[in-house]
């Protein structure tokens, strides 16, 4: 699904991925964690064309996207919650589901309507009329989430979905997001400080130091099994 | 001396024109961030084409030819549709290579563009004023008792008023208007939803001027139509956006009317010194209150 090599991203002069290769499989969900300031959130921007690579290959698909505006790659199916997950304040919930809005990339699949995220999301139904910028930071989260998935996407970027949630909000957000990529064949690309989090969410981890992956693809058991990589790597 | 209600009816009027060509300006700025000096030129630009259409005599600098002249509501739309051509060309060719580069690239550009504009219209239309006619059932006074005012008045007080119905219809319940919205916000975000964002921001220049254009028709029948009308103008709509608030509709409507107001008084009885007041409000309002009158405003 997603193959990233050699990939160096710059913010103006300063080199923040420096030679990342990472691959996602189809139906996978995957976690890449690091610690504060890494370059997590700079990976994903790079993978969406937010914030383009100078070099490398970026496969989605069979589509060499490197290089293609954002818009381009979310309509060939990626879709990406940011952390701060970037709700229009100036619209409501509905019309911020709406810009969502795509149709599926693969023919005759069944698309998202906004029934069905109001389903799984009820709280978001009951203040379709609000506006955004009234939502509680739990419900931006599943606003974000909802807004993704009107897009049909294929593969799900999502950026620290555990930041300023509580616990248990946290815990809800990831069961449902879980649900949700089992039941309709999404691939996930999260990313993560929170170890638990990254437990719970994916099955396959990678670990980023300063500004690239510095260690290959782990499973979950490994990951728990291995506390010298977690002490060594992340802030617990 | 005009009676009160004249004055009243005035500044409405004065206040629609303001608040059209004042959103035209707030809505380019929102989605692009340039603050277009040339906005007041594509209003001039608007009565012109508008006197053109009607009139039927076309000038292109010597290559002059005659027609019949179009009905006045067909050129009411035709003319602004044009200074939206225009800005379409403009955003194209001038405003996005520039998008990277800081604002006062832009407000330079389109300072000169002003100019540019200014002095193209004078080669082609010449300094002497113009006029655009009205259809002949508007020319008359309307009576209401024994108080008359000009049907005119009115029927661009009507048309300032479907304007923003329009304009609202199309912000609100078009995906157009959503994604107009939503970029004003987060513009980033919206192109990772899928949208092209160059497409929403050329819409919202072009939407911009379109609504110059129409506003500098509308006056056509009522000012002289001269190459300078666009400069008070600038400056008017200028002063309605900063008292109004950058990026607040709300405000922006109070403040259209407040400057219209305050200029028809100015007109009917107190003549120069009204307007400094505005002035002085502006004033106030950038060092006190930057987000605008009512606090709604988006950018300082
Ligand atoms: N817009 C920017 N301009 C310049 N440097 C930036 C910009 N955004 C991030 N950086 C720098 O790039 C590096 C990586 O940032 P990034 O946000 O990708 O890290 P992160 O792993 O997501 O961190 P966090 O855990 O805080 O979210 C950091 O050193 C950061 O200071
Ligand atoms: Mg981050």
């Amino acid at each position: 699904m997603l193959k990233l090599e050699d990939v160096n991203t710059y913010y103006g002069g300063s080199h923040v991925i420096q030679g990342l290769s990472l691959e996602v499989e189809t139906g996978a969900a995957v976690c890449i964690l690091g610690r504060n300031g890494v370059g997590k959130t700079t990976t994903l921007r790079t993978i969406m064309g937010l914030t383009p690579a100078r070099s490398g290959s970026i496969r989605i698909g069979d589509q060499d996207t490197r290089g293609w505006p954002a818009h381009r790659i979310a309509c060939s199916g990626v879709a990406y919650v940011p952390a701060e997950r970037n709700i229009f304040p100036g619209l409501s919930v509905e019309e911020n589901l709406r810009l969502g809005a795509r149709p599926p990339c693969e023919e005759g699949r069944e698309g998202w309507t906004l029934e069905k995220v109001y389903e799984y999301f009820p709280v978001l139904g009951e203040r379709r009329h609000g506006g955004g910028a009234k939502l509680s930071g739990g419900e931006q989260q599943m606003l974000a989430i909802g807004r993704a998935l009107m897009g049909n996407p294929r593969l799900l970027l999502l950026d620290e979905p555990s930041q300023g949630l509580s616990p248990i909000l946290v815990e809800n957000v990831a069961r449902i997001v879980r649900d949700l990529c089992r039941e309709h064949d999404l691939t996930m690309l999260l990313v993560e400080q929170n170890f638990r989090v990254a437990l719970e969410m994916a099955d396959i981890h990678y670990l980023m130091g300063t500004k690239s992956i510095i260690q290959d693809q782990v499973t979950s058991e490994d990951l728990i099994n291995n506390e010298e990589l977690i002490k060594c790597h992340l802030s617990v | 001396m005009a009676s009160v209600i004249q004055i009243i009816l005035n500044g409405l009027v004065l206040g629609g024109v303001f608040l059209i060509v004042a959103i035209g300006l707030n809505i380019i700025y929102g989605l692009n961030r340039v603050m277009n000096l040339a906005h007041g030129s594509l209003y001039a630009l608007g009565a012109y084409f508008g006197y053109t259409l009607v009139t039927g005599k076309v000038l292109l600098f010597g290559l002059d030819f005659e027609f019949g002249g179009l009905n006045f509501f067909l050129a009411l739309i035709l003319a602004p549709a044009l200074v939206g051509l225009v800005g379409w060309v403009l955003e194209r060719v001038l405003i996005e290579p520039m998008r990277d580069r800081p604002m006062i690239y832009t407000l330079i550009l389109t300072y000169g563009l002003m100019f540019l504009i200014d002095g193209l219209i004078k080669a082609n239309w010449g300094d002497t004023p113009h006029y655009i006619i009205p259809p002949e059932f508007l020319q008359k006074p309307v009576y209401i008792g024994d108080f008359s005012y000009p049907a005119y008045r009115f029927a661009l007080l009507v048309g300032v008023a479907v304007v923003m119905g329009l304009l609202m219809t199309l912000l609100n319940r078009t995906r157009m208007g959503i994604n107009m919205r939503a970029a004003a916000d987060i513009p980033e975000m919206v192109s990772a939803l899928g949208v092209n964002l160059k497409a929403v921001r050329v819409g919202a220049f072009v939407l911009g001027c379109v609504m110059a254009g129409i506003a500098g028709f509308l006056v056509g029948p009522l000012y002289p139509i001269l190459p300078i009308m666009g400069h008070d103008m600038l400056i008017s709509s200028f002063v309605v956006i900063v008292i109004g608030g950058l990026g607040s509709l709300r405000g922006v409507i109070v403040a259209a009317l407040l400057v219209g107001f305050v200029q028809a008084l100015a007109e009917a009885v107190i003549t120069n010194f009204a307007m400094v007041i505005v002035y002085m409000l502006m004033a106030v309002i950038l060092v006190f209150k930057p987000y605008g009158i009512l606090g709604e405003g988006k950018f300082e």
